[in-house]
């Protein structure tokens, strides 16, 4: 399945919700995609990961990119499950971002 | 099964998994360690693209060995001799800093070696060959 996203700018705030399979070739999209909404200087990025099949460190190397881009920026990855949580924990990334089931709107 | 060679491209990375999920299919392996097999081949394919061949193109092999116990999955390639074995991997404390004070590197291989059972490498015949096992019963 391949890698897609979707933008949703509001004030203070970014959310992407990525869906497919984020390994080292769709990684620059999203890294794109975080360099583009940062230029706004939101104070939360928010992720949106039900439909994330796969992720590997490309992805993982994105996020930390985030924070380093973004300064401040609290992070929410929302929706995540199965081995995609997985990797975060096992990464030590739930200790950085907040993991949450669902996000208010 | 039949050996899976693609040239060393991002692009391939995609088949890669495709033929771990038709190989961990055939040894009828649980999800969550199709997944784990998948994530390995993945990141060591990433790396050998990445550093093994320095983005110059080459070639991966993939190759799937069922056996009574275990599926392996085998992947070789002709860059410089490296065993991902020796790489430094993160510690705790590492895993344990926030992100704005993370190295960006070792985390593929970490987490290639975490998720399978058996991690083996050795170099032959001028080739890389790593070795990714899981075992096809959760109980073993």
């Amino acid at each position: 399945m391949s890698f897609q996203l979707s933008i949703d700018e509001r004030q203070n705030e970014a959310r992407i919700t990525l869906s497919g399979e984020l390994d080292a070739a769709a990684a620059p999209q999203f890294k794109d995609t975080i360099e583009k909404v940062a230029s706004a200087s939101p104070k939360r990025l928010v992720l949106f990961m039900d439909e994330l099949a796969f992720l590997a460190s490309a992805g993982l190397r994105v996020l930390i990119f985030a924070r380093q881009k973004m300064g401040d920026v609290d992070i929410y990855v929302v929706g995540s499950k199965g081995p995609v949580l997985n990797t975060l924990k096992m990464s030590g990334f739930h200790q950085s971002v907040y993991l949450q089931d669902s996000y208010a709107t | 099964m039949e050996t899976l060679i693609v040239p060393a491209s991002m692009d391939n990375l995609t088949s890669i998994r495709n033929y771990v999920k038709e190989a961990a299919s055939a040894a009828g392996v649980s999800d969550e360690k199709l997944y784990q097999l998948q994530l390995a081949a993945d990141e060591i394919a990433t790396n050998i693209i990445t550093y093994g061949y320095s983005g110059k193109g080459g070639e991966i092999s993939v190759r799937g060995e069922i056996e009574d116990d275990a599926l392996t999955i085998t992947l070789e390639d002709s860059g410089p001799a490296f065993d991902p074995r020796e790489r430094e991997l993160p510690s705790e404390e590492d895993l344990s800093k926030p992100l704005e004070e993370r190295a960006i590197g070792g985390l593929g291989i970490f987490l290639a070696v975490q998720g399978v059972d058996r991690f083996d490498y050795r170099r032959e015949g001028g080739k890389n060959v790593n070795a990714l096992t899981v075992f096809r019963h959760s109980a073993s």
